[in-house]
């Protein structure tokens, strides 16, 4: 508070993606799109399939070359992936040839990467994902709940300050998807990272969202925004939670494709 | 409760080892069948030694290791003596062991540079694509030219043979690494090139890798006793041996002397590869 205010506006931005354009083959799949998270913000983008918005995450993650535009992250530009930003896969990308402890200790082996106990902070991860008694399986060995559950120890492994999360729960049944959320919400508010979550659930979008980023199809373009005034835990039966998902459903203007 | 559900799984036990058995004694008169015919075959068939029969083919096999022979075992220079099977045997392990596992070693190595670099694959796959059809025994003539009738040349051949299964198994594996893999990898500050090879695509490539040199073992048996049969020692040249006298019941004995060998080598790395790939 005591600062001067800037004269950036970007500065206060903990991700900054400008007028990024990206197309492949026959297909725009970002047409100019530019949008910002500021520190600490839970932010759900939302759009039907071939929208772009996993080649946003992967743009952010720096995964992609871009066409055009440029991503931000504290003020410099992204160049390349880096453990400052944290992945979470939809297929959950799990190396099967590790155990649920090798995999979560990849990223904490990495010479950029210094740890002083990794072998503690693999079992804090363990606790905190619910996975003791499971650090010796291997991946086929788990449900599909439960290999997220790694995919999100391992990208927090190397305490990104960025956590990008790429419809990570598409693939679990309703009940566990539930659950996770909740654990989720719960890890989010013990680490304070900066979330970018990609959905194309409206409800799961909702429910976890500071602001909700609306994209729209061909070429893939932000429509709009939403801030979720909410308390959390929020219930989806709510009145006001039916009113922020109808107000998102009639802006994407699919009735019927809710999941 | 409990009782009823132990009866049901004692019963699913019994159910399975009884289709073990059945299968066992299917396999068994399988054998008993095959032995009775060449048995007949060999009975009525003039001059005897066309078809040598199990009877005779036991007792020559027997006496493969009821006599003894001197080797010489290369670079030691030592020659101890053995049972003679166990002789024959340990000369065609000479060049076979060397031969298979230079050549999987060399075939693993360029097939993973290939198939991971794409550079390197425009470069070589027009040399690959002419060099691979060539059978191994057709470089038998270079094989004598260069390093003259002995383990020297059959080692040769077996690398040449050895090498194609090897590199397609590496090539293949490395190929097929699934991006997201590659992807997680870079996210999680894997950036060398090298690391990523390591880290990732080897051991997601491994499973192919180690089928590529399984099925390497059983290849460079029928090409080493190609390359024997020009006269380097061995079983190989056993088989050759023992016919030109006719005494094609210890050819038989030698055929499955090297039946044997591949047996054993395979089931134990069957074992090897279970172990390694236990997270499969």
């Amino acid at each position: 508070m005591s600062k001067l205010p800037s004269t950036n506006k970007e500065s206060s931005e903990k991700i900054s993606v400008q007028n990024v354009s990206k197309s492949y083959e026959s297909m725009q799949a970002l047409e100019d799109v530019s949008f910002s998270v500021p520190e600490g913000e839970f932010c759900c983008v939302v759009g039907p399939s071939g929208c772009g918005k996993t080649t946003l995450l992967r743009a952010i993650a720096g995964l992609d070359d871009l066409d055009s535009g440029s991503v931000l992250v504290d003020d410099d530009p992204v160049t390349g992936p880096g453990l400052d930003r944290g992945m979470v896969f939809q297929e959950y990308a799990l190396f099967p040839w590790r155990t649920v402890r090798g995999n979560i200790r990849f990223g904490l082996d990495r010479p950029a990467c210094d740890c002083a106990d990794c072998e503690g902070r693999v079992r804090e991860l363990v606790d905190l994902v619910g996975l003791d008694d499971f650090e010796d399986a291997y991946p086929k060995e788990l449900s599909g709940g439960m290999k997220q559950r790694v995919g999100i120890a391992r990208a927090l492994a190397p305490d990104p300050e960025i956590l990008l999360m790429d419809e990570p729960f598409a693939s679990v049944d309703a009940r566990t998807r539930d659950r996770l959320h909740a654990e989720l919400l719960d890890i989010w508010a013990q680490t304070e990272q900066t979330v970018v979550f990609v959905t194309h659930d409206i409800d799961e979008a909702v429910t976890l969202a500071d602001r909700v980023v609306v994209m729209g199809t061909d070429p893939g373009t932000v429509q709009s925004t939403f801030s979720i005034d909410l308390e959390r835990p929020r219930e989806r039966t709510d009145h006001d939670f039916v009113d922020y998902v109808a107000k998102i459903r009639d802006e994407l203007g699919s009735p019927t494709d809710t999941r | 409760m409990s009782t009823q559900t132990d009866t049901s799984s004692d019963a699913v036990v019994a159910g399975s080892f009884e289709g073990d058995l059945r299968r066992y004694l299917r396999g068994l008169g399988g054998l008993l069948v095959f032995l009775l015919v060449w048995w007949v075959g060999a009975t009525t068939t003039q001059p005897s030694y066309l078809v040598p029969g199990p009877v005779d083919s036991a007792r020559a096999f027997v006496d493969l290791f009821a006599t003894s022979t001197s080797i010489v075992v290369p670079v030691l220079g030592s020659s101890p003596v053995l049972p003679t099977g166990l002789a024959h045997l340990a000369e065609t392990l000479f060049h076979y062991v060397p031969g298979l596992l230079l050549g999987a070693g060399c075939g693993i190595s360029l097939g993973l540079a290939m198939g991971w670099n794409g550079a390197l694959d425009d470069w070589l796959r027009p040399l690959v694509r002419v060099l691979r059809p060539i059978p191994p025994l057709a470089w038998v003539v270079f094989a004598i030219v260069w390093f003259g009738i002995g383990h020297t040349g059959a080692a040769f051949i077996v690398f040449v043979g050895a090498f194609w299964i090897n590199f397609y198994g590496a090539y293949g594996g490395v190929e097929g690494v699934s991006s997201d893999l590659t992807d997680a990898a870079s996210t999680l500050g894997v950036e060398r090139d090298l690391s990523m090879l390591k880290l990732v695509a080897l051991p997601s490539a491994a499973p192919q890798v180690l089928t590529g040199f399984r099925t390497s073992i059983g290849r460079c048996w029928m090409i080493v006793v190609g390359a024997e049969l020009f006269g380097a020692p061995g079983v190989g040249y056993e088989i050759i041996n023992a016919s030109n006298n006719l005494a094609m019941a210890t050819s038989v004995a030698y055929m499955f002397l090297i039946s044997l060998a591949f047996l054993c080598m395979d089931v134990g790395f069957r074992l090897l590869e279970r172990r390694v790939l236990a997270w499969r």
